[in-house]
């Protein structure tokens, strides 16, 4: 496995890895990075982005602009650089993965679609 | 321009499968021996299950499947390239309307005459077969 | 203490490894190697024999390296697809897998209802929900070990084939001659290249790799289980290879002077009931069942660990349906998905040998990614491969390429077979 002890990083170590919190729940891969133009002519990489927005935006520019139109961002999450523990293939998160709106479309479909089924394992239904 | 390489395969592969269609007309000898094979294994099927081999029920699920495997073949065969003479066409549909007959409503008692339905299937197969290899 | 434990845990798994083996089968058995295998012996003898052999080498070469990829990198084949080619280039074979496997999926649960139309007489038209029903009780809420290891175990009856064979009086030297010389009496050259084409697809089929190598996450092997992986991919690809190539022989010796040619799956099973009776057909039904059934629970998952991987969901039998949520909707509309195919009341055999055909045609795309991943010493560490198995991968590449541009106009102009 990837032992990162420089700070130099490629765009492409960070796109479409493994988001991870810190309670072992993967809840989905980076899908694009949001970045800042410092005043001392410095490029930084403040956020990751996930989000079917930033996944249509990989494929093709229009894509993500026809998306955007009938999601309205709802979808898409910014998470700060300083949020991520360790580097890797996997991104490792400092917080547990309910403090995280990425994740929330699991918990919704749990919670709405899956309990209706039986054996869901949903201590509700 | 790479970007654009997955449209072209796809392309091509859609020319490919169209024109393809358009040739497909099946020809006459792999329609009469598919037919042939079809009426063949009913045959088997029909005497396994009167000799005890296979049960009435495995051989009622077999015959369900050369039902949709046969009916309206017919039509495919008249419409296929390469038919032959109209007096032997006009022969091999009888044989296949002789043996639809068994397919349709196999004897799988004791009570019916399966020997005349196994006749049937032979003569219709043996028939095909033939046409189908000459 | 914790060294105890280890080694007690080493154990387990070689436990695991008698019953992984035989979970190969189900997935080199399936719908569509049945198929191919009864036809390719009733139509040509044993003539076929060496594209089952070429299939098989090819299989076990890439069970073996996508096991040992994941036994030590920890990351399945979906998982460094979208890694290391990027969400663009993951699409290809997503879309790839979607179109096949569903598909394929169908024609496996239509296999499944004709399994247990042979042993009831009930139309398989009625039992297909039932057996979509079966498929995703077990997909939704039995372990890992259970959907391993139920139809694997089923898969040994496999073996009886042989034993039908044997008791046919084994293999007349004139059927044996068409090893070499295959016989084209019931079919024509079209048919044969086609059927090269259909049994490469039906037994290369990508999503086996992607369920072992998610298997392999379940099971939590490591880089100590890379002997485990080479013995459970020879020994269970050559086991299921034995069953398909015991297929053609019977279909050979039983079908082929018979003037069948092994287009209903029922009629293979007459070649099982001509040496051994009613308990000969039960015997096909039976393994027809195990064999379908295992490839239905492989393919679902296969497809439902692509997708979930590939946009980082969580996923795993090992959690209930609420812990893993997107991965068990997306697998439960899967299956939606192939009863509504299956609802178009196709022949399954005819729609396992049309999937076979898909599959082959994309195979290039789901297999090239091997070549630069096996090589990627960030993921296998010292364990990359050697120059024989880059050499055999771009066999591979190069057969499935061949094979994807002649396999869909050959199925159209022979008439799908």
């Amino acid at each position: 496995m990837v032992d990162r002890t420089d700070d130099i990083f490629s765009v492409r170590d960070i796109l479409d890895s493994q988001l991870e919190t810190s309670d072992h729940i993967e809840i989905g891969r980076v899908a694009d990075v949001a970045v800042e133009l410092r005043k001392d002519g410095t490029l930084v990489m403040t956020h990751v982005i996930t989000g079917p927005q930033a996944l249509a935006g990989r494929v093709s520019l229009r894509l993500k602009a026809l998306f955007r139109l009938v999601l309205r961002d709802r979808f898409e999450h910014h998470i700060p650089m300083n949020e991520i523990k360790k580097f890797g293939p996997t991104l490792y998160l400092r917080g547990k993965a309910e403090q995280y709106a990425a994740g929330q479309s699991e918990r919704w479909i749990a919670n709405h679609i899956l309990r209706w089924i039986p054996g869901s394992g949903n201590a509700k239904g | 321009m790479w970007k654009k390489v997955p449209i072209y395969v796809g392309f091509i592969i859609l020319l490919l499968m169209t024109t393809s269609c358009q040739l497909k007309q099946p020809s006459f000898s792999i329609t009469a021996g598919n037919i042939g094979s079809a009426f063949a294994a009913s045959e088997t099927t029909l005497l396994y299950a009167h000799e005890g081999k296979i049960t009435y029920a495995y051989a009622a699920s077999s015959f369900d499947n050369f039902q949709s495997e046969l009916n309206g073949a017919d039509q495919t065969i008249a419409a296929s390239q390469g038919v032959p003479a109209a007096s032997t066409m006009r022969q091999l549909l009888s044989l296949y309307q002789e043996a639809m007959r068994a397919v349709n409503t196999p004897c799988l008692n004791d009570t019916c005459n399966w020997h005349i339905q196994i006749a049937a299937l032979d003569r219709a197969s043996k028939a095909f077969l033939k046409a189908g290899n000459s | 203490m914790k060294k105890q434990k280890e080694q007690h845990e080493q154990k387990n798994q070689w436990l695991s490894i008698a019953l992984g083996i035989v979970t190969a089968t189900g997935g080199f058995l399936d719908a569509g190697t049945v198929a191919t295998s009864g036809e390719a012996g009733a139509k040509f003898g044993l003539g076929l024999i060496w594209a089952v052999l070429v299939a098989t080498v090819a299989v076990i070469l890439l069970v073996e390296m996508v096991g040992r990829f994941t036994a030590v990198s920890k990351k399945t084949y979906a998982d460094a697809i979208r890694e290391d080619f990027g969400f663009r280039f993951y699409l290809l074979p997503l879309t790839a897998e979607l179109i096949a496997e569903s598909l394929l999926l169908a024609a496996e649960l239509g296999g499944i209802a004709i399994a247990l139309s042979l042993l009831t007489g009930i139309s398989w038209h009625i039992l297909f929900p039932v057996a979509a029903l079966l498929v995703w009780i077990l997909t939704w809420r039995a372990p890992f070990d259970v959907i391993e290891n139920g139809p694997a175990l089923l898969g040994l009856l496999t073996l009886s084939f042989i034993a039908g064979i044997i008791a046919l009086g084994g293999i007349p030297f004139p059927v044996l001659t068409t090893l070499w010389k295959p016989s084209f009496q019931q079919g024509t050259v079209t048919d044969y290249l086609y059927l090269v084409a259909a049994i490469l697809g039906a037994t290369i089929s990508p999503y086996l790799l992607y369920f072992y190598s998610s298997g392999a996450r379940e099971e939590n092997w490591t880089g100590k289980s890379l002997l485990l992986n080479k013995v459970t991919a020879i020994v269970g690809m050559g086991f299921g290879s034995i069953g398909s190539m015991a297929l053609v022989v019977l279909g050979a010796i039983v079908l082929q002077p018979l003037n069948m040619t092994s287009n209903t799956l029922g009629e293979l099973g007459l070649a099982m009931a001509k040496p051994f009776g009613i308990i000969g057909s039960y015997l096909f039904a039976l393994t027809l069942f195990a064999t379908c059934l295992g490839a239905a629970l492989e393919i679902t998952l296969a497809l439902s660990y692509n997708v979930a991987q590939g946009f980082g969901w969580e996923w795993g039998e090992g959690k209930k349906p609420v812990e893993a949520a997107r991965f068990n909707l997306v697998l439960t509309i899967f299956l939606l998905v192939a009863v509504a195919i299956g609802l178009f009341g196709i022949d399954p055999l005819q729609l396992a040998l049309f999937a076979s055909t898909i599959i082959a045609l994309f195979l290039p795309i789901s297999l090239s990614p091997f070549l630069v991943l096996m090589n990627d010493a960030q993921y296998l560490g010292n364990k990359t491969n050697g120059r024989f198995t880059n050499i055999a991968i771009i066999c591979i590449l190069v057969i499935a390429f061949v094979v994807a541009i002649i396999s869909l106009p050959l199925e159209i102009i022979s008439g799908g077979g």
